[in-house]
């Protein structure tokens, strides 16, 4: 079972510094593109993180998840030119103010977004939860919270799976083309997916108690995560990005 | 809460590791107490196995045991249990914790991390283990359960019975001396049981740790366990050693508790009055013995009447020589992305056939099952249904035909009630609601099932039959079961197959994918076995359990009575060669002492 959020191992540069360093880079690739106006300055920031991923030997993750941003972001300057009726008329019921801003939003939301799944695709979720805890001062509770709740995840994609698939055997039609029939089919399955999901967290915190979850401080961790020196190049990016991003 | 100062007497010498005296639990918002006026007595260094029905109180035991009850649970709790000198009512859970380690049954809920070191280290870090000593203690515990080479593996990846091996070793690392596991077995194959209580077995003779451990499968019980305790409505009925407790094979019964099959041997020989003073026998080779001793050992050597065996139970049923209602032919399926999952299988089945399906895990047999009800699609070959191609039908419509009951019914269970759920399945059929509802009520009422419950009330066990009516209810022509008794007790169990054995007897062709060889042994009509995928032996189940080859081949371990009919048959008497069932044996070694 795979999914978008598994970890990917490797030993590049990325791989090796600190979590919270990674993070960083995200965020001021979030930044440079809250800032940065231009088309060029949008379309490299996008590359770049391409580039980063085939350097992180996740090229075809990252590749994949730009095709499917793509998809959303085309909608969207599509609803953006509906709206937007300033400008001159270019084709259609399109203006240029409708098509600027259209593709403006549309890049933004890939530059945005894309990054930050990079990075989480190169990062483990236990040592990104002991690093905020540690670097961060984050309460270990919290980032407990979002581990349990990204390792859900998949976990109940899967429970949804099979539910659907001894329903379909059953006689249940999943297999229709119709989506909206496909959906109204899947709402009565929410029910058991949320009774067994309840169970399943009330069994981990039971789990998690027992194994002296409430005992634990900043200084329980074994892994330490220290800023060495491979996270200098990766935070003089995360600043060189918010500079370019705020001059283009 | 009342407490008492002196200790309850144990049944060793010295002070017990564990202690309940007169314990009672109710669950908030429950009338009846869970467990009542239990008194349990377990000394250090021992293995003790805890059986009973579903709703006996097996699990609330464990809650008791672990600190779970009364920390986690809320309720009335009655009397003391002490772990260790600890009274863990008086202790926060964390503390009970250090001296309890608990395994829980839902192993994917028990793991807080994502892969297996970090899922070892949560508990060594948070107990403030000195960090130079906790890379030991995680290398170690994960060499004492075999898993070394996973250490670095994501969790997600691991099978079932590694996952189990991971959950322990997450235990082990605390160093807790007290270790309580709830039916960790369930969801693994014999293989990977067998290698859960290897593990176990150690823990108890190397590091003299006191492990408690919650079991459906008696023969792994009896075979592995140094003390076992029955469970009855809330109190231990039973306690003591395996031959001990299993000398009380009536009472047993009664309860509804299984026996191995080589104990209700020696059980039968003493009832029969074939040996004198009362003999339980826990394993095959013990039955072997005690078999060979009645019979007297030049019994080979002597030609003698032999009451005959019933002939080889062919494929019975109404419509044996008649057409198959499902037949595979040179199958072949591979997942995406993956190797070949299924490669060149072929297979009939005709109604009134109850076909098994064995085979370790991975070795493609639910890949096998879903073929047959049409959720996959060959790759290459042809699957037909009472004639239909499944690749050019839609599932939904397969389903009018064949019916799947899934190993775990939470799966299938989407409506309020339990008369509700069962018409449902008529409905989709497209029955009346009127008609469809009348049908389920009768259904529901042939079950003894509670009509107007909700079935997310209802156990375990309850909501298994809950599903299995809900997929007899529509008098299916085939019918394919996915471990259907995996997790009942043994009247549950019973209930199921008794089920399952009154539709195949009205011409409806039975598919079962099975790891219990006991109900393979006493149900099926064929034998089918799977191994990476293929096909590797087909046909009459006494022939395919005896064929030492095939079994090696599959990693199977034939059920006891094949087992002891075959070491029979080599050291006493041919006769022996085709006996199925304890009766079997019996009457065929009345037959040699006659």
């Amino acid at each position: 079972m795979s999914s978008v959020l598994d970890y990917s191992g490797g030993t590049t540069l990325l791989h090796r510094c600190n979590p919270i360093s990674k993070m960083a880079l995200a965020v001021a690739f979030c930044v440079a593109t809250f800032f940065a106006d231009s088309y060029l300055a949008l379309v490299g920031l996008i590359a770049l993180v391409v580039l980063l991923g085939v350097y992180a030997g996740v090229a075809r993750r990252v590749l994949a998840m730009l095709g499917a941003f793509l998809v959303l972001a085309c909608f969207m300057t599509l609803v953006q030119t509906l709206i937007v009726r300033s400008g001159d008329h270019v084709v259609l019921w399109v203006t240029s103010d409708g098509l600027a801003l259209g593709t403006h939003v549309a890049l933004r939301l890939v530059a945005f977004a894309l990054p930050l799944m990079t990075m989480l695709a190169i990062t483990r979720f236990s040592d990104l939860a002991n690093a905020a805890c540690e670097v961060l001062r984050l309460p270990y509770r919290y980032a407990f919270t979002l581990t349990t709740a990204l390792r859900f995840v998949p976990i109940f994609t899967d429970q949804m799976e099979r539910i659907m698939e001894a329903q379909t055997a059953r006689g249940v039609e999943f297999d229709t083309r119709n989506p909206i029939r496909k959906l109204m089919l899947m709402l009565p399955l929410i029910a058991p997916l949320l009774i067994s999901s309840v169970g399943k967290a009330d069994d981990t915190a039971l789990a998690a108690e027992e194994r002296g979850f409430y005992l634990r401080t900043r200084d329980s961790s074994l892994k330490r995560y220290p800023f060495r020196p491979v996270d200098v190049p990766v935070l003089c990016l995360a600043v060189a990005l918010v500079v370019v991003g705020v001059l283009f | 809460m009342p407490s008492t100062d002196h200790n309850a007497p144990g049944i060793d010498s010295g002070a017990p590791m564990v202690s309940l005296e007169r314990v009672s639990f109710t669950y908030e918002g429950e009338k009846r107490p869970a467990v009542r006026d239990l008194s349990l007595s377990i000394p250090r260094g021992d293995l003790l196995g805890i059986i009973g029905p579903s709703g006996s109180g097996k699990t609330t035991l464990a809650s008791i045991l672990s600190g779970a009850v009364p920390h986690h649970f809320a309720g009335e709790f009655r009397g003391v249990c002490r772990v260790d000198g600890l009274d863990t009512c008086q202790v926060p859970l964390t503390d009970v914790s250090r001296r309890v380690g608990s395994v829980l049954q839902d192993i994917d809920a028990q793991m807080v991390a994502a892969n297996v070191e970090d899922e070892l280290l949560f508990g060594v870090e948070n107990f403030g283990v000195a960090h130079d000593e906790i890379p030991d203690r995680v290398r170690e515990a994960l060499a004492t359960c075999g898993i070394l080479d996973l250490a670095h593996r994501d969790i997600a990846t691991l099978s079932g019975g590694q996952k189990q091996k991971v959950a322990i070793a997450a235990i082990l690392a605390l160093r807790a001396p007290v270790m309580v596991l709830d039916e960790p077995t369930a969801a693994l194959d014999p293989v990977s049981s067998r290698a859960v209580f290897d593990t176990l077995r150690e823990l108890v003779t190397r590091q003299d740790m006191t492990v408690i451990v919650i079991e459906q499968k008696i023969a792994l019980l009896s075979e592995y366990c140094d003390h076992l305790a029955v469970m009855d409505d809330g109190d231990v009925a039973l306690h003591g050693t395996p031959r001990e407790v299993l000398a009380h094979g009536d009472e047993l019964r009664r309860i509804g508790v299984d026996s191995p099959r080589v104990t209700r041997v020696s059980n039968q020989f003493v009832a029969r009055g074939l040996i004198g003073a009362p003999e339980v026998c826990l394993t095959v080779g013990e039955a072997e013995d005690l078999v060979s001793r009645v019979v007297g050992r030049d019994a080979a050597d002597r030609p003698r009447p032999v009451a005959p065996l019933r002939a080889a139970q062919g494929p019975g049923g109404p419509g044996a020589a008649s057409e198959a209602v499902l037949s595979l032919e040179h199958v072949s399926f591979t997942y995406p992305g993956n190797t070949a999952s299924l490669v060149d299988v072929s297979l009939d089945v005709r109604p009134g056939e109850l076909v098994c399906v064995i085979g370790q895990n991975g070795a493609g047999k639910t890949t096998a099952t879903k073929l047959m009800n049409g959720l996959l699609k060959p790759s290459s070959g042809r699957v037909c249904i009472t004639g239909l191609d499944t690749a050019l039908t839609r599932t939904s419509e397969i389903a009018r035909h064949v019916s799947t009951l899934f190993q775990d019914p939470d799966r299938q269970i989407c409506k309020g009630s339990v008369v509700e759920e069962v018409a449902f399945s008529l409905e989709l059929l497209g029955v009346p609601r009127d008609e469809a509802l009348r049908r389920a009520a009768d259904t529901v009422d042939h079950f003894s099932l509670p009509a107007s419950a909700a079935p997310f009330s209802l156990g375990r066990g309850q909501r298994q039959i809950v599903a299995l009516a809900s997929v007899v209810v529509t008098n299916p022509q085939v019918l394919i079961l996915d471990e259907p008794t995996s997790g009942l007790d043994y009247r549950e169990c019973m209930v199921v197959m008794d089920a399952v054995s009154a539709a195949r007897q009205q011409g409806c062709a039975v598919v079962m994918v099975c790891h219990d060889m006991e109900v393979v042994s006493d149900f099926a009509t064929r034998l089918v076995v799977m191994a990476d995928g293929r096909v590797i032996a087909d046909g009459d189940v006494a022939d395919v359990f005896a064929d030492e080859r095939v079994m090696r081949a599959a990693s199977v371990r034939p059920p006891e009575i094949a087992r002891l009919a075959r070491r029979l048959s080599e050291r006493v008497s041919p006769a022996y060669g085709r006996a199925r069932e304890v009766a079997d044996v019996v009457l065929v070694t009345e037959g040699l002492v006659a």
